[in-house]
């Protein structure tokens, strides 16, 4: 996006399409990645509030999956699907501060790792919610959680798009050293996917039975 | 304000390689292409989905994940396919491929798309340009007031046709949600998107937003949205009101489906318009214009973007929810099998009620934006008016369970959300002092933005008081569900949020238009649609006293005098808009042009030509002084002291003699 012009005594690398330095443009799209990270955090809030909020009430004692498949999901696949991209993240960061000591070739080494390994936890999510034994009709807890798992694979599927575009930008010459703010963007937005997964595992580990163990019936306000 | 001189110097900037004509692919696409993509695309997700679901249904799936065949499914993805072919067809994924491969725009693609040198053709492209974005928003706006205000009209010809059905009953349900819903959207739109657009970043000295591309991403994101909730009055409507309350919509026809799928994408488009206004009004304020030089209406529009970016998303999950509900069976709103309603309502109101705060900021900011310059004296109390306007932002996080006293849902939160939601009054009552102390003393310039000014302070004051009296917990288990509350958040939606739009719009039209609003008819349609207004939303004030219930098509004909008043009132409401709408477009062609500075005020806005030009400014301005400086020293004070003089020098000769 970027070349470096000499127009006065210091040399500034400006924005190819409006021409301002790379330094500005970097500092808006820092701030509208911050922007989007909150919007996004609000949705995650929804949907663990949702899960809280359906364990902790019960409805109608039907939070836990009905009896023909009353296992809970095994919660190893959320915590090994959340590790890798917690690799993927920690790489994607290392490229970054490699790329701003001048390590081009090691950014593109990362993202490209970082982009495979996205890839393999997006697989992996997909595999984890086709082999739940519960279908998404079977209660709360099966409702919740298979929604936290395909949040989760919309976001991996992103990230891994993020992550490739990286590698590309890098190959291409548009993420260089002196203009290295989209691998920032890229890492601190994996960074918060992060924290939503590990938020998606904590709940999903700690809260299956529900407290409520005696609720009374809400009734069914069928038609 | 300002003295503009020259920031950037010109340098050169090496350009990455041009690959043919600046555009690329955008050069093909335009609003038919996207018609077309988005209907076919439509048509090929329903068969496929067809496919598979008849497939696995066939094949005697019994896996648990199996998916749910039926019409439910098809019809979802049918809507999905035609927003992702439509945005497709415009153009809206060429940008992102564009970064994915590392081919980035030059400047002359970025000119190209900015829709530089290019006509007519530029409003019906994927055009990145904020002013040609500004007027795009402000066509679909009038369009979905247009759609809006026609249901209204029939839901009034109904109730007041006391002697007979016009419409079935579900097919008037459908119009009441369909009205509600179109009326909240045009609403939430109507200041931030044509004024947010066009009017902001050159107020703010800027030459563009700070995301051009996600600018014009956020209003095809809307234009495709719209049609999903159109269609659903032909397929079984929404009969359940715009809230849509689980489980009804739950056990609702497929129309709800084009409600859910327009929430959900119309929610992408606001959060990404919000992205882009906040980034916009932090990052790319002119030099020298430092946040107590900020204007207010810069102010409002950044508070009105917080909160719909902060609050939307739990709309926006609310509808997904729902959505999973009805196709994959899920059951988070579903008593049945684990669901509550309660989940719903929560999320619902989480934005649901911010939503008037998003609607009433703006508008009201507006105002103030205006209102010095119309009695020439600076803004009473700057500090007051950002006070309560982010008093606002930061109360409407707290009062959405107002909305939820008679449902039984923690009856012990009623009294602090009593509290909180009463608190909320303390902020809008700075508003309407600023307002009250910047005319104090002054001579107004009657013209018809300063008219609203009178019409919304009126509007507000009455929405106002209702409301306190609305989130009363013990009047409110009398009032609740009854036509007062319908008779207040018009007030306050339409009464104080349109009006004020009405206002806004006529002071900004000649920047954005280039033509002066017909001042007469421009009048005369405001002032008979206020007329009418406070007929038809007075009189529901007492069919709600008198007990009558909303969304209720047949009922005592105790309520027949009070729904024929508000029938010939909402007629009435008709008649003016249709003359507003006329003077708008007949301005729009004819009016009389407007000179660089419409109005004499002293924002960024008014220090560039008429019509602005392709980059605002031909050079940056740096801001040197407040944009309210009207008469500094106070020329009332000024003119006390001199009689003070003069009275001292008289009595003084008077001594002597």
């Amino acid at each position: 996006m970027s070349d470096t012009t000499t127009n006065s005594s210091v040399a500034r690398t400006l924005s190819a399409t409006t021409g301002e330095p790379v330094e500005v443009t970097g500092a808006r799209d820092k701030l509208g990645v911050w922007m989007i990270i909150v919007s996004c955090t609000t949705g995650t809030i929804a949907l663990l509030v949702s899960y809280a909020y359906l364990w902790s009430l019960n409805v109608n004692g039907a939070w836990a999956p009905t009896p023909g498949h009353a296992n809970w999901a095994p919660v190893w696949p959320f915590w090994v699907i959340f590790t890798v991209m917690f690799i993927a993240t920690l790489i994607m960061w290392n490229g970054y501060r490699g790329l701003r000591n001048g390590k081009v070739g090691g950014m593109k080494s990362a993202a490209l790792l970082s982009s495979l390994l996205l890839l393999a936890a997006f697989v992996g999510q997909i595999v984890q919610i086709a082999t739940f034994p519960f279908g998404p009709a079977d209660g709360g807890y099966a409702s919740a959680a298979l929604w936290l798992a395909i949040a989760n694979a919309i976001w991996l599927f992103m990230a891994v798009f993020l992550a490739t575009a990286i590698f590309n930008r890098t190959r291409a010459g548009r993420v260089t050293p002196e203009n290295p703010s989209h691998a920032r963007l890229v890492a601190m937005f994996l960074t918060y996917l992060c924290v939503a997964a590990f938020l998606g595992c904590v709940f999903t580990t700690v809260m299956q039975d529900s407290p409520n163990t005696n609720s009374p019936p809400f009734g069914t306000f069928s038609q | 304000m300002s003295t503009a001189v020259a920031i950037h110097e010109e340098a050169h900037v090496p350009q990455p390689t041009q690959v043919g004509k600046p555009g690329g692919f955008l050069r093909r696409t335009n609003f038919l292409t996207a018609l077309i993509s988005g209907v076919v695309t439509a048509g090929v997700f329903w068969i496929v989905t067809d496919k598979i679901t008849t497939a696995v249904a066939g094949a005697g799936a019994t896996n648990s994940m199996a998916l749910p065949s039926g019409l439910n499914i098809n019809i979802t993805m049918m809507y999905i396919g035609w927003v992702i072919g439509f945005m497709a067809g415009i153009g809206a994924f060429a940008g992102p491929i564009r970064w994915f491969l590392g081919h980035d725009l030059t400047h002359a693609d970025a000119e190209y798309m900015a829709g530089k040198d290019m006509g007519r053709e530029k409003f019906w492209k994927f055009t990145t340009d904020h002013k040609v974005v500004g007027i795009q928003y402000l066509v679909v706006t009038l369009i979905l007031f247009g759609f809006g205000g026609l249901l209204a009209m029939l839901i009034r010809t109904e109730l007041g046709a006391t002697w007979t059905e016009v419409f079935n009953p579900n097919f008037y349900n459908s119009i009441i949600g369909t009205h509600g819903i179109v009326m909240v959207i045009a609403m939430i739109i109507v200041i931030s998107g044509p004024i947010g657009n066009f009017i902001v970043p050159i107020m703010c000295g800027a030459r563009d937003m700070a995301f051009p591309r996600l600018n014009a991403l956020s209003i095809w994101l809307l234009i495709a949205a719209v049609p999903p909730l159109v269609s659903n009055l032909l397929m079984g409507g929404i009969r359940d009101g715009w809230t849509v309350y689980q489980p009804l919509a739950d056990q609702a026809p497929i129309g709800m489906i084009g409600y859910q799928i327009c929430i959900i994408t119309f929610a992408f488009s606001t959060g990404i318009a919000s992205v882009n206004l906040i980034t916009t009004i932090v990052r790319m304020r002119a030099a020298g214009m430092t946040w107590s030089r900020t204007p207010i209406l810069v102010y409002g529009i950044l508070g009105s973007s917080i909160m719909g970016l902060v609050w939307f998303p739990m709309y926006q999950y609310s509808q997904i929810l729902a959505l999973s509900d009805r196709t994959l069976l899920t059951s988070f709103f579903v008593p049945a099998s684990g669901g509550s309603v309660w989940l719903y309502e929560n999320l619902f109101w989480l934005l649901g009620h911010p939503e008037v705060y998003v609607i009433v900021i703006p508008a009201t900011a507006g105002m103030l934006e205006y209102l010095p310059v119309f009695v020439r004296k600076p803004l009473f109390s700057y500090r007051l008016a950002v006070a309560g306007i982010f008093g606002v932002v930061g109360l409407s996080a707290v009062v959405w369970v107002h909305h939820m006293y008679m449902t039984g849902w923690a009856p012990q939160s009623n009294y602090p959300f009593m509290l909180s939601t009463e608190m909320i009054s303390i902020p809008f009552s700075f508003l309407v002092l600023v307002v009250l102390g910047t005319m104090w003393r002054g001579k107004p310039w009657k013209r018809l933005p300063m008219m609203a000014v009178y019409a919304v302070v009126w509007n507000k004051v009455i929405g106002g008081i209702t409301g306190v009296f609305l989130s009363d917990t013990p009047v409110d288990q009398y009032m609740h569900g009854s036509m007062f509350v319908v008779a207040h958040f018009h007030y306050m939606l339409m009464g104080a949020g349109l009006f004020g739009a009405m206002g806004v719009t006529a002071y900004f039209f000649p920047k954005m238009i280039g033509r002066y609003l017909d001042e007469f008819w421009g009048s005369v349609g405001f002032w008979t649609a206020f007329a009418g207004f406070q007929v038809t939303f007075m009189s529901m004030f007492v069919a709600g006293l008198q007990g009558m219930p909303r969304r209720v098509l047949q009922f005592d004909s105790l309520f027949n005098v009070s729904n024929w008043i508000s029938t010939i009132g909402a007629y009435i409401i008709g008649i003016g808009m249709l003359i507003f709408l006329y003077a708008i477009i007949e301005s729009w062609r004819n009016g009389i042009l407007a000179p660089d500075n419409p109005w004499g005020g002293k924002t960024l806005e008014n220090f560039t030509t008429t019509p602005v030009p392709h980059e605002n400014f031909p050079v940056l301005p740096v801001v040197t002084s407040g944009p309210y400086d009207f008469g500094t020293p106070d020329p009332y004070e000024l003119a006390d002291d001199a009689i003070m003089q003069q009275t001292e020098g008289a009595e003084k000769v008077s001594a002597q003699s």
